[in-house]
């Protein structure tokens, strides 16, 4: 529990509580028929996000800061792993689904812990293949094939 | 008597061979999600829906709702159970209902007593199991009928009610679990508005008219925000593995759990009913009851039985009472029966009143399941409970990157989507760092769920009162629902001020 942290995201609560509350404003008040339209719902809820967001941070002002010594968390490992996570989101299409998985695990797996690539290949190969095999062939569902070049 | 019959259609439903097939898929995949350390059962349950409904794809709309959510409540008490497991043999609990087993199970273990405390473990949640389930086919008509009286105005106030009672028990701050429950209900006004047909904050972004799929919210904050914590925090339980031993109690641990069982059962159903104070709670309550009522309290945390028979049977029976207000109100009181919830909507069934006259089918037929998906667990886990515990050796460094894996498919294999990709590690991220700093998550994903329900009941109450918002404290039921609300508020607000802050923490 970081103080500096309630702060911060106090604020941002506040400043998406208000956005929702300016935003609903905007909403054209076309519910035919009906006093209630569709802005005071999130109008409302807005508000009171605010309210608390505002309430939280006055409270970080009462308690005090917790001094915690957690061990430094692992940000390379994370970073790395996160950026392979998003190209495989980004990659999943264009090269297809056994191909990104197969590469985002490989990548993954390394990150993780190095060596043993023998094992590496055939849990990442099968993972990727097995899943392709088992949700396209038998159970009929769609997933990006492999890229056209490759695919002939 | 119409609920004898209505039960009996239940079991013919769940005694179909291909339902068989998925309560027995399910308890197994539940109980191996429950013994990985990290995946607990709401990210269990979120990570299977896709699956689901991949495998149910073929079947008629009804059918398909029913075997779908026979194997999600399947990983549900799966889950619950196999989360005993890791508390008994490494001290760390698989999720939080299981915290207090590891007092008594761990030390059990220690003593070479491990298998026979894991087996009281499967009795007492069978036995719990059995309780709940019997609690539900009682209540089950009686509840739904007098929900069926409520008007949009009464069930406005009864989901303001609920929603109060989970962020009041959610989590170390009560403005912190508010803020997540208001966020969750914003976030889902994101979309078409389904009443009047206006797109709300959707900024001409064609993929945000739908609004934001529960699914990915559900996985990314759960699962990927699981793994990623993880990974971050390199943790690793140094306990040793305990030995399991014989896996059949002797006879005098048998007499000495049979009473400490029935009594978690009942207490942990009754528990369950309540909004929001979930299995975590059930099984507290459950050991210290226990240990208050014992002749030799001082065994307590050297290695009783009664103190691993107690709280594992309260917690299942918990899971099991949780189910009566998600069924017949249409209010989940935890974070998975939210889950559940928004699975059973995906298929376009709506939890609730109506649910037992328009769907008896899936009603009664999970009825049913559960109670064999409760026979199943205690058959497999007394032989398994050996190869169950080699789950836990599976090393992080293949179990991480595979999970990612297994949310991106299944995330992408519903929605077909690069967009519900990246919402799904955005919420990953956003899930780990709210998480970490106190922020429950579960509160977020119950806004999320009932935000359009409680939207629609507030217009149509408001509609017919002609604007007038008295309409919620004019009518007796909905003011009374208020009340309560605000008075729950109140009473846990006053007790943490008065206890000091962080007295009252519970997880879901």
């Amino acid at each position: 529990m970081s103080k500096k942290f309630d702060r911060a995201a106090a604020i941002v609560f506040i400043l998406i509580g208000v956005v929702f509350v300016a935003e609903s404003r905007r909403i054209a008040d076309t519910a035919y028929g009906s006093v209630v339209g569709p802005d005071i719902f999130p109008m409302i809820l807005g508000g009171v996000l605010a309210l608390l967001g505002l309430r939280l941070l006055m409270e970080t002002f009462r308690y005090p800061d917790q001094l915690e010594k957690k061990e430094r968390p692992d940000v390379k490992r994370f970073a790395v792993i996160l950026a392979a996570t998003i190209l495989y989101g980004a990659l999943l299409e264009t090269l297809g689904y056994i191909l990104s998985t197969f590469l985002f695990l490989v990548v993954a797996f390394q990150t993780m812990e190095r060596g043993s690539w023998g094992k590496t290949f055939l849990i990442s190969g099968a993972f990727s293949v097995g899943v392709y095999g088992l949700f396209v062939m038998v159970l009929e569902g769609t997933l990006p094939g492999l890229p056209f070049w490759l695919s002939g | 008597m119409e609920t004898l019959a209505y039960l009996l259609k239940g079991f013919q439903t769940a005694l179909e061979w291909h339902n068989l097939l998925f309560a027995f898929v399910g308890v197994l995949i539940g109980t191996a999600v429950g013994v990985l350390p990290g995946i607990g059962p709401m990210s269990g349950v979120a990570l299977l829906i896709p699956l689901t409904a991949t495998m149910t794809a073929g079947a008629q709309p009804e059918e398909a709702a029913a075997s779908a959510i026979i194997l999600l409540a399947g990983v549900y008490y799966g889950a619950m159970y196999g989360g005993s497991t890791t508390s008994i043999l490494l001290n760390t609990p698989g999720e939080s209902s299981s915290v207090v087993t590891t007092l008594d199970g761990y030390q059990l273990a220690r003593q070479g007593r491990a298998g026979a405390a894991l087996a009281i473990a499967a009795i007492g949640s069978f036995v719990a199991g059995v309780v709940s389930l019997v609690g539900l086919v009682f209540l089950a008509r009686p509840l739904s009928d007098l929900a069926l009286s409520f008007g949009p105005a009464d069930y406005f106030s009864l989901m303001v009610l609920g929603l109060c009672a989970v962020s009041g028990l959610a989590g170390k701050s009560m403005t912190k679990a508010l803020i997540m429950t208001v966020m969750g209900l914003l976030l889902s006004t994101i979309g078409m508005d389904n009443v009047s047909g206006v797109a709300r904050f959707t900024y001409d972004i064609p993929v945000l008219y739908q609004g934001l799929e529960f699914l990915t919210v559900a996985v990314g904050l759960f699962a990927m925000g699981e793994v990623f914590r993880a990974i971050l925090e390199r943790e690793r339980g140094e306990s040793p593995v305990g030995r399991i031993g014989k896996v059949m109690p002797t006879r005098q641990e048998l007499g000495q759990s049979a009473m400490p069982i029935m009594r978690g059962s009942l207490l942990g159903f009754l528990i369950g009913v309540l909004p929001g104070a979930g299995a975590t709670l059930a099984s507290f309550f459950a050991y210290v009851l226990e240990k208050k009522w014992s002749k030799h309290p001082e065994k307590f945390g050297r290695g009783a039985i009664e103190g691993v028979a107690a709280p594992e049977s309260a917690n299942n029976g918990a899971s099991g009472g949780a189910m009566i207000p998600l069924l017949t109100l249409g209010i989940p009181g935890s974070g998975t029966t939210a889950i559940l919830m928004g699975a059973l909507i995906m298929y376009n069934i709506q939890p609730g009143p109506l649910l037992f006259s328009e769907h008896p089918q899936v009603a009664w037929g999970l009825i049913a399941s559960m109670f064999i998906g409760n026979v199943m667990l205690l058959v497999l886990n007394m032989p398994l409970v050996k190869l169950f515990a080699k789950i836990i050796e599976t090393p992080p460094k293949y179990l991480l990157p595979l999970i990612i894996a297994i949310s991106v498919f299944g995330v992408y294999a519903v929605q077909v989507n690069i967009f519900d990709v990246f919402l799904l590690i955005v919420c990953g991220v956003i899930g780990y760092v709210l998480s970490r700093n106190d922020f429950p998550l579960a509160p977020l994903v119950l806004g999320l769920v009932l935000g359009p329900m409680i939207e629609n009941n507030m217009r149509r109450a408001l509609t017919a009162s002609n604007g007038d918002w008295t309409v919620f404290v004019a009518k007796p039921m909905s003011l009374c629902f208020l009340l309560v609300a605000v008075l729950w508020i109140t009473v846990v607000l006053w007790r943490k001020r008065s206890r000091g802050k962080g007295e009252v923490s519970v997880k879901f």
